[in-house]
């Protein structure tokens, strides 16, 4: 198994982050934000330059790859659009887009958006949804309306899979953002003649998120690969994905918020927003505590098989 | 029985009928969603109410109004805490960190001019945090010039929570630049409606604006405004600062294991949308279990604190392991709320005024609990002072 993305994934994620940050980089979100009704103008013309539209997720490693590096980037710039549902779109069915709920209130980040969706269970119930209009301004929402579900079928699995694992993509760019601006800030901010970056005690604290995020990393990049090999476990392998990009988001925002100070909770700090639109992914379609009820509930008595799964059947037996 | 146990179980009593009896019904509801005028008359009017029973200002020394045993201002604050009563959120600095700071170092005529101003109801901001200034407080760059018979003030302060209602500002600034850092600030107590000041609100991520931006332009502060001797203001903010340490860290305990923990057990114990409750499932209630037991350690590390302080037998790093082990508590406890409230809990943003800071908006209360573990002196800044002072272990070296 070979899970480094390819060097043109990464390429591609790259030129992602530069046109995102030409598109208006922090602004965006910002934008959005104060004109709801303009989020798709901002965005979707510079999904289309990049070729977002063409990527088949579904397709080759390389598309695969490709779709995960670009959730990546719009992650970093918590780009104000569902972009990882819209690359999970279903196959056959026609739609723009995928979303994966549960509970009995099924929601997705897709307010205000003139788009047709596919809605899937983690246990692979297929609905078409419509996307409700929203309750709350994105202020308070974070452009989470609800959706109204029509049920059409059970063949939803892979979908699921892939539902789950790309916006994990998206979760880690945020982290990727979070670590840099902590970084950035500490190495800049001042306090008793030198810069907090200089106190062991700050370095500890983002060395430990920093732990967390490239653990989160690898996590990723195995699920991507588990999806495209079709393995069985693959469900399984997005949820441990699932459940560990929660927990290093916990990790990571805490500190980036703990050493950033006061201003990272502010409209003027990147963070403050970064973090706030953070929330859908880690809360949507379950929080931590649910997530990992599931995956616990699905294992059973078994283990994630894993990167050394093999290895470990040689060793037992 | 003894006799001082008998007066105690008597004053519970009193405090218990006076709760019963005084404690505005639906308070929550009807302070859930109110504008600033609502919430500001709301804070005065409770303010008075517990003015007239002796119970606003229990702290002070009995010429001002106080005067209250410490025994009983510790059944006081146990009593409002477990009958849910509004907190003096408004007067805070003013009946804890100005009158703390007026009677540690004030003059007889500054007493006399803002103790029974403050009793009537004059709020008070602490101006001390600037843009380069926060935990390195003795890098504050505000000037103070003097002036014939005032001082002129130039400079900027950041985080002053409330100071859109503020009469009166609790002012450090530099008024001898060349003299070292901690050396050369003097403490002014300074007049809000004086010319030249410039509040602005700063917004933050729930949508409120509670802290502001003070831009102080050429404002002219009487000389007599002074606290202390010029220059020696760091050891005068020394006071203000110690202020938040004994009794307001036990109120703030109690609030946690009463009315907090017991809002923590019922949202637990609310049927989700499939009917379940999170209570049972055992992870939760593990948690409930473990938080509970935090909340007792720490309620009894802060009767404990407050007795030390009478007693005079306080350590040096006692108030900064009472506020690290609250901060990080509180943050943990607010943390699980939003979580078991789910999503619905992220849109809720209106969270009950003159609340404690678990007010049961869990995600509101959440981003409020990081107002404990960054300002007052961040977590790092307290882990610091236990480790130097607390466990006598070596200063971390300069510039390493």
């Amino acid at each position: 198994m070979n899970i480094e993305l390819s060097e043109e994934a990464a390429e591609y994620g790259r030129q992602a982050l530069e046109a995102f940050k030409a598109a208006g980089g922090d602004g965006l979100v910002q934008q959005a934000e104060a004109e709801p009704g303009h989020r798709a103008e901002q965005v979707a013309p510079v999904l289309a330059e990049l070729g977002a539209w063409d990527l088949d997720a579904r397709g080759d490693a390389d598309e695969l790859e490709a779709a995960a590096a670009l959730c990546r980037s719009a992650g970093y710039w918590a780009v104000p659009y569902p972009v990882a549902e819209r690359l999970a779109r279903p196959a056959d069915l026609g739609t723009d887009g995928l979303v994966v709920v549960a509970g009995t209130a099924p929601a997705g980040a897709v307010a205000g958006l003139d788009l047709r969706w596919t809605a899937v269970t983690p246990d692979g119930r297929r609905a078409t949804a419509a996307a409700l209009p929203p309750a709350a301004p994105p202020r308070e929402s974070a452009f989470v309306t609800g959706l109204a579900l029509t049920p059409l079928d059970e063949a939803g699995a892979a979908d699921a899979a892939l539902g789950l694992v790309l916006p994990c993509w998206t979760l880690l760019g945020m982290l990727d953002r979070a670590i840099d601006l902590a970084r950035e800030h500490v190495l800049v901010r001042e306090q008793f003649g030198r810069p907090l970056a200089q106190f062991q005690g700050v370095q500890f604290q983002l060395t430990d998120a920093e732990v967390e995020r490239s653990g989160l990393e690898m996590m990723a990049r195995y699920a991507l690969w588990s999806g495209q090999a079709n393995l069985p476990e693959a469900l399984d392998d997005a949820l441990a994905l699932r459940l560990a990009a929660l927990e290093a988001a916990e990790t990571v925002f805490r500190v980036a918020h703990q050493l950033h100070g006061a201003i990272g909770f502010c409209d003027e700090s990147p963070l403050s927003w970064i973090s706030r639109y953070s929330q859908p992914v880690r809360r949507l379609p379950l929080g931590l505590s649910a997530t990992r009820d599931l995956l616990a509930r699905r294992l059973g008595r078994h283990a994630l098989t894993g990167r050394y799964g093999d290895v470990a059947e040689r060793v037992t037996s | 029985m003894t006799a001082t146990a008998t007066g105690l179980t008597a004053f519970r009593a009193h405090v218990r009928d006076w709760c019963r009896t005084h404690i505005p019904v639906g308070w929550r509801e009807a302070q859930t969603g109110v504008g600033e005028e609502e919430f500001v008359a709301f804070q005065k009017a409770w303010f008075q109410e517990l003015r007239r029973a002796g119970f606003a200002v229990p702290h002070w020394p009995a010429e001002w109004g106080g005067g209250m045993p410490v025994a009983e201002q510790i059944v006081l604050y146990q009593e409002l805490a477990a009958h849910d009563a509004p907190r003096l959120v408004l007067a805070f600095v003013a009946i804890h960190h100005a009158a703390a700071t007026l009677l540690a170092a004030g003059t007889d005529e500054q007493r006399r001019r803002h103790l029974p101003a403050i009793l009537d109801g004059e709020i008070w901001v602490q101006g001390f945090s600037e843009p380069g200034a926060g935990s390195d407080l003795a890098a504050l760059r505000t000037t103070a010039r003097r002036e014939r018979g005032a001082y002129v003030v130039n400079g900027q302060k950041l985080w002053a929570s409330g100071a859109a209602h503020a009469d009166w500002c609790l002012l450090l600034a530099r008024t001898d630049p060349k003299a070292p850092k901690r050396r050369g600030i003097s403490y002014f107590l300074l007049d809000m409606r004086t010319p030249g000041i410039d509040v602005r609100p700063i917004r933050q991520a729930t949508g409120e604006s509670h802290f502001c931006e003070v831009f102080l332009n050429d404002v002219e502060v009487p000389a007599a405004n002074l606290v202390g001797p010029a220059n020696e203001g760091w050891r005068v903010a020394q006071e203000t600062l110690g202020a938040e340490r004994g009794m307001t860290m036990l109120e703030l305990a109690e609030r946690l294991g009463n009315a907090g923990f017991r809002r923590l057990v019922e949202l637990c114990s609310r049927p989700g949308p499939g009917g379940a409750r999170p209570i049972g499932d055992s992870p939760v209630a593990d948690r409930l279990a473990a938080l509970e037991t935090e909340v007792t350690g720490l309620r009894a590390l802060c009767r404990d604190l407050v007795e030390r302080h009478e007693a005079g037998t306080v350590g040096r790093a006692d108030a900064s392991i009472v506020k690290l082990y609250y901060s990080e508590l509180l943050q943990r406890m607010t943390d699980f709320g939003t979580e078991v409230a789910g999503l619905a809990a992220h849109t809720e943003l209106r969270k009950p005024l003159s609340s404690s800071w678990e007010s049961g908006a869990w995600a509101l209360d959440f981003i409020g609990s990081w107002e404990w573990t960054i300002p007052g002196g961040t977590s790092e800044i307290q882990r610091t002072i236990i480790a130097e002072r607390g466990l006598g272990l070596p200063r971390e070296p300069k510039g390493a």
